[in-house]
């Protein structure tokens, strides 16, 4: 028997009055874990953030942390600390005076403060900087300042509301490693919300995949990656080779096969026949030329683009979706767009979805 | 070779309104300084000695600086709720509170003052009300008498407590607050932390207008308190109207505009200050 989840979610939801924001949701934390909530704009996980922090009140559902049921608590009761996406320090305030005022709000000793600033600041390397106005600091500087005052307080669970997203793509790598040892060496249980999903990969003990108000799938990065539970979650996280058809059996090995534009191709799923399907496989599970037990297709080469360490072959793509191929080693030769290429990929790589009649 | 700075020729832009300003008001304030200083045996002070050496116009300096920081104060305690309600309101709800701030100002100071001298009265509008609810057990007159004044003078000045505030509160990320709250913070806790020192150049800009306005009016104390109570600025205009004195009316004004340039800019130094810490 599992013990209770640190952070239980049950069946929140919220409706501005433009349809549901967030759809009966449930999510279960445990203890020291680090969740990303992942999903394009508007698909409710900043809602979500807010419900848990109690900026926003949920129209119903239930929130309980560490056994405590805090839906009806205010924020400044809650013990969630949050770091806001455009970081909101104090303007009037010092670099020490912004990681100090959650404790000072909380009347703690004047020897603790001191001490938690100054560990603080030595930890998010900026005890030079501990008099300076924040407004004098860069965007990186800020954001560890902003983090370093949401965990001056001992919050038993941080939130991070895209903390990233302004800062340019070569800080943001290290930041992303810094706060992920940061926080694993305090132990801190972190709810991390964000739409990019290289910054979900890289940080996160699970992902939870959220579109239209729901969560679509709750697993490991790698899970996620691996088999993607709907054709969200695969066009989502990581690039995808996808491909539509029609259900016309199955195989010996119980393998679904699907009639598409590229020839018949076997997949994992189970569906009616007849019913339409979407394919979906990793570029980078796709090779050049045949393999034996292998789907194989051979469609028309139409770009090969360069990306540093990997190279991406794209195909004309009969229904509008991506076919392509991503690859780190050499390309055959004699490749050219215009010349149908031979290529394959593995049936257990190749994910069936239902696809809904467009 | 001396180059100008795109920045130092902005400050052309001014000229205008400079010039407007020495030629029109600082000449004739300039004569009314001289009025005051220049006896007819030369510069004197005299003027000022004997001002000051009667014992009633200190009462009238007494009466003004008392009289305008209540309605400072006054003016504060209620329009600082509306500006910051203002600043979250939207909307509609916004453009009908902003219309009924700003619009009391299009009509005319003497037209309110008559108007609040029916509402003053023994059988005002206040008086009937303070009966009704039993807080009065009989009918009062508030006209003519001081909180009179200051009701009736905050709230023809009221607008310039409340846009000035308005105008600060609104540029404060929302979000401050709601981090201070995520921080543990109590409402009261994040008023005083947060918002009140943000919101600090806004409430000394209003305040000085409405202290500065409020020392220097004359259309409302001579309708709401008559010629027995005596401001500088009343006092300053029956020297020059009523007693053709014009020696103690360079005096008053003088007083006056001491006093005012002072507290503008005292406050004003105050507020960068301010703002530069904050």
């Amino acid at each position: 028997m599992n013990p209770a989840p640190f952070l239980d979610i049950r069946k929140a939801s919220k409706d501005f009055g433009s349809g549901p924001v967030l759809d009966g949701v449930d999510l279960a934390v445990t203890r020291g874990e680090f969740i990303s909530l992942l999903g394009p704009s508007g698909c409710g996980k900043t809602t979500l953030l807010r419900i848990i922090a109690g900026l926003a009140a949920a129209d119903g559902g239930s929130v309980t942390l560490d056994g405590q049921e805090i839906s009806r608590l205010p924020p400044h009761r809650r013990d969630v600390g949050v770091v806001f996406q455009n970081y909101a320090l104090f303007p009037h305030l010092t670099v020490a005076e912004n990681i100090a005022f959650g404790l000072r709000a909380k009347g703690a000793p004047a020897a603790e403060i001191a001490a938690t600033v100054e560990r603080f600041l030595t930890l998010i390397h900026m005890a030079a900087f501990a008099d300076r106005s924040v407004r004098a600091l860069s965007g990186g500087q800020q954001q560890r300042v902003a983090v370093a005052r949401a965990l001056a307080t001992k919050p038993k669970l941080l939130l991070l509301d895209e903390p990233f997203s302004a800062l340019d793509r070569k800080l943001r790598e290290t930041m992303q490693i810094d706060l992920r040892r940061l926080l694993r060496e305090l132990g801190t249980t972190a709810i991390f919300v964000t739409h990019d999903q290289d910054e979900a990969l890289i940080m996160s003990d699970r992902i939870a995949v959220m579109n239209r108000g729901q969560i679509e799938q709750l697993d490991t990065p790698e899970a996620i990656y691996a088999r993607p539970a709907t054709p969200f979650a695969l066009e989502f996280v990581g690039l995808s080779t996808r491909i539509a058809g029609t259900v016309t059996g199955y195989d010996p090995d119980g393998f679904v096969m699907v009639e598409t534009a590229l020839g018949a191709i076997r997949g994992r799923g189970r569906f009616e026949v007849g019913s339409p399907v979407l394919l979906g496989v990793r570029p980078e599970r796709i090779r050049f030329g045949t393999e034996g037990g292998a789907n194989v297709a051979a469609p028309v080469l139409t770009d090969i683009v360069f990306q540093g360490a990997r190279i991406q072959a794209h195909f004309a793509s009969p229904d509008q979706r991506p076919v392509m191929i991503e690859t780190s080693g050499a390309l055959p030769a004699g490749l050219a767009p215009g010349i149908p290429v031979t290529i394959s990929f593995a049936v257990e790589d190749t994910i069936a979805y239902p696809l809904a009649a467009a | 070779m001396m180059r100008f700075l795109p920045r130092d020729r902005m400050l052309w832009l001014a000229a205008p309104a400079l010039l407007y300003l020495a030629f029109f008001y600082a000449m004739p304030l300039i004569y009314l300084l001289g009025r005051s200083v220049i006896g007819p045996n030369g510069p004197t002070l005299s003027l000022f000695a004997s001002f000051f050496a009667d014992e009633y116009n200190w009462r009238v300096i007494g009466n003004t600086l008392r009289i305008a920081l209540l309605v400072t104060l006054v003016s504060l305690i209620i329009g600082y709720p509306v500006a910051l309600a203002l600043a979250r309101a939207r909307g509609l709800v916004q453009v009908m509170l902003l219309t009924a701030i700003i619009l009391p100002l299009s009509v005319g100071v003497v037209v309110k003052a008559f108007a609040w001298q029916i509402v003053l009265r023994r059988d005002g509008t206040i008086a009937k009300l303070l009966v009704a609810t039993g807080i009065w057990d009989e009918p009062q007159r508030l006209l003519f008498t001081e909180p009179g004044l200051v009701i009736g003078a905050a709230n023809v000045f009221l607008p310039f407590m409340i846009l000035p505030i308005y105008s600060v509160v609104k540029l404060i990320d929302p979000r401050l607050s709601e981090a201070g709250a995520t921080l543990g913070a109590s409402p009261f806790y994040r008023f005083r932390k947060i918002i009140l020192p943000l919101t600090m150049p806004g409430l000394i800009s209003g305040m000085a207008f409405v202290f500065s306005l409020s020392v220097s009016m004359f259309v409302i104390p001579s309708l709401l308190m008559g010629d027995r109570f005596q401001t500088l600025a009343t006092l300053t205009g029956r020297s020059f109207l009523l007693m053709r004195n014009e020696a103690l009316g360079s005096a008053t004004a003088v007083v006056l505009l001491v006093l005012a340039v002072s507290i503008v800019v005292g406050s004003t130094i105050l507020s960068r200050r301010i703002g530069r810490t904050a």
